[in-house]
This record gives structure tokens, sequence and C-alpha cells, in this order.
């Protein structure tokens, strides 16, 4: 059983990254899009030999265009470099607040397709924990994809962190209708549940409206103890 | 008769590529109009009527798929040629299934982009010259056909 759930974690945690890296070079390919054309409209221009002053307005703006593009497409470089390196260490210390931003921050274009709003409600200054953040990345992953696949447009999903009774709580919150949907999500309940032994924490399904929890120890888990030194 | 006559609706969601595209598509005689979802890009169809719609494929709410399954069955004279960045082969396939005339992958060539469309607008005024050829020897159904693009 333990081989099975082992496998089944490995084909889904794939399906994850790919998933990512997918949106990734889409929104990459657009920036890169905008860039050109701006910068061949610079060129038509100048060939029409253009020139003055509403002219010289238009091609400084066209200059703040692209260099508007480009801080995005460093942006999600940066995103998406830190999503790797995850993938570094089975146990770090890390501020769950800075791994839900970059998810987010990758998953906003998927959101945009589907007319959904992915909004942050995270608790300044939560403590650290130590724990595997690509693990954790990839169970909430799982949470905000089955909302994003069973939420109606124009609905809205809530990412919510806080520290409860000494432990990190996350929070995924969907407002909105619901609608029946061939394919609901990447986990099955079984996958849940042992990711969730993994990092030593618990998940929590509350009524529709108010979401699932996660919540986490600050502590290490059980099954990390004696390793490193 | 001048490119100037032909009309283009450029449809994408990502409002300064369209706007841009369409700048420089406009420098080069072309009467471009734009739109930023599909739902839009229906509508601007029924007041502009364009010659060819240059569409994206994933954009919020309509998928570029479903606008171009639409405009086959309400405008089958009007071509379409797929322009996006997240195109697989299987996209490719079922746009070209659909009645897509072309299908190019962002970032595209501007020159290349501009013969395209002129292509599809020759091709478009060849079809109507054929079905009013037909039309005029009494072969109505068949010009009708042809008018449909029925092959296709």
């Amino acid at each position: 059983m333990e081989d099975k759930n082992n496998e089944d974690l490995r084909f889904l945690q794939l399906n994850f990254i790919g998933r990512i890296l997918a949106g990734f070079t889409h929104e990459i390919k657009n920036y890169i899009a905008i860039i050109k054309e701006s910068a061949g409209l610079m060129g038509d221009m100048m060939k029409a030999g253009k020139s003055g002053k509403e002219e010289s307005r238009q091609y400084l703006e066209i200059i703040a265009s692209i260099e508007e593009q480009i801080e995005r497409t460093m942006e999600l470089f940066r995103h998406l470099n830190r999503f790797a390196h995850k993938m570094d260490t089975p146990l770090a210390s890390f501020n769950v607040n800075d791994g839900m931003e970059e998810l987010l921050a990758l998953l906003n274009r998927s959101a945009n397709q589907r007319k959904i709003i992915l909004e942050k409600d995270f608790q300044k200054d939560l403590p650290l924990i130590q724990s595997d953040p690509s693990m954790l990345q990839f169970l909430v992953f799982c949470f905000i994809q089955e909302k994003l696949d069973t939420l109606d447009k124009n609905s809205k999903i809530i990412l919510k962190t806080t520290l409860i009774n000494g432990t990190v709580t996350i929070t995924i919150i969907p407002h909105g209708t619901s609608i029946e949907a061939a394919v609901k999500g990447l986990c099955t309940p079984e996958i849940y549940d042992y990711v969730m032994k993994q990092l030593g924490g618990e998940i929590i399904h509350k009524k529709e409206d108010q979401g699932t929890q996660i919540t986490l120890p600050l502590s290490i888990p059980e099954i990390f103890s004696g390793v490193g030194g | 008769m001048k490119r100037k006559d032909i009309k283009v609706l450029l449809v994408d969601d990502e409002v300064k590529f369209a706007d841009t595209l369409a700048q420089r598509l406009q420098m080069r005689d072309l009467k471009v109009g734009t739109a930023y979802d599909g739902d839009q890009a229906l509508s601007k169809v029924k007041e502009e009527e364009p010659d060819v719609m240059v569409l994206d494929l994933k954009m919020p709410g309509m998928h570029g798929m479903e606008v171009l399954r639409e405009i086959r069955k309400a405008y089958p004279d009007m071509q379409v040629i797929i322009l996006t960045g997240h195109g697989t082969d299987k996209d490719e396939e079922e746009a070209k299934r659909l009645g897509g005339f072309d299908y190019m992958k962002k970032p595209a060539d501007i020159d290349h982009l501009e013969q395209k469309i002129k292509k599809a607008f020759k091709e478009k005024v060849e079809r109507a010259m054929t079905a009013i050829a037909f039309a005029e020897e009494g072969e109505f159904d068949t010009a009708r056909g042809i008018m449909k693009d029925e092959e296709n």
C-alpha cells in the first residue's frame, strides 16, 4: 500500500510540475510577443520617418512598455527559480507565506483563464516552520486546483494563513457556485492523507463555504526526528 | 483593391499585444479592430463584419476553439488564423479540422502574418467568385455550398 501511494504521489508530483511549467512557458511567450511587437512598432515608425514631439512621446511609451514586460518576465523567472529550488531539500525552515505567494503567482494565469480570482489573506510575521516546502506547495496546489475545476466563473478562492493555538494554518476558502466537472482536481483522498502524514499535520474539511484547512506543527515532525545534525 | 479594404479583427486577451500588433498591421494598410475575449469577439464580428480574424486560443472565459466553432457556424465565409503562444500539435489539428485557415505560433513575424492575412482574404474572394460563377449557371446549391465552405 505504501509503495502504491509512493508511486501515485510521484506521478502526481510530476503532473504538478508539468502544469506549472506549461503555465509558465505560455505566460513567458506572451510577454516576449509583446516585447517583439513593441520593438517592431518602433522600427516601423522609424522606417516611416516618424519624428516629432508626439512621436517621441510614443517612443518613450513603447520603451516603458518593453521595460514593463521585461520586469514581468523576470518576476516570473524568480518565482520559478524559487519553486525549482524548493525541491533541493526535503526538510527546511521556511516561511509558509513565501511558498503560498509563489504558488499564487504561478497559478494566476490558470485562474484568469477560468475567470476565477485568487486572493491572499496572509498573517504577517508567521513563525518559520520546519517541513518539506515542495510537498506542502504540492498539497495546497491540489486543493486549489480542485476548486478551480469545480467552481463556476466569476468565483473567488481565498488562500489564508494564520497562527492558531501554536500551529500554522493554511485555509483554502471557495466563494462561488459549484459546477459539475469531468475532472475534479489532481489528488485522491488517499494521497491527501499520505502527504499529510509525511508533513506531520492535519487536514480539516469544513463546510463548503468555509473551505479546507491544513494545520502544520511548528516543531520537526516525528518522521524526520533523528535526521541531520 | 486597396489593402485598406481588408478588414481584420484581432482577438487576444493580452491588451498590449493586441493593440501594438493592430497598430503595426494598420501601418501596413489593413483595417484592424481588436477584441479582448471571445464574447467581445462575437459581438464585434456582428458589428464590423471582418474578412479575417486573427484569434488567440487561451483566453479567459470562452476558449479560442469555441470562438472558432461559433464563427464557422455563423460566418462560414470569414477566414480565421489562429495565433497562439500555447499551441500543441493537437490544437493545430483541431483548429484545421474546424476550418481554421492557418495556425501560427507567437511570437510571429509581422511580414509573415501580413502575407497570411492577404492570402486568406484572396482565398475568400476567389471562393465568392467561384460561387457567383456557379450561381450564374443556375447551380444554386453548389454555389451555396461553396460560400459555406462545405469542404472544410
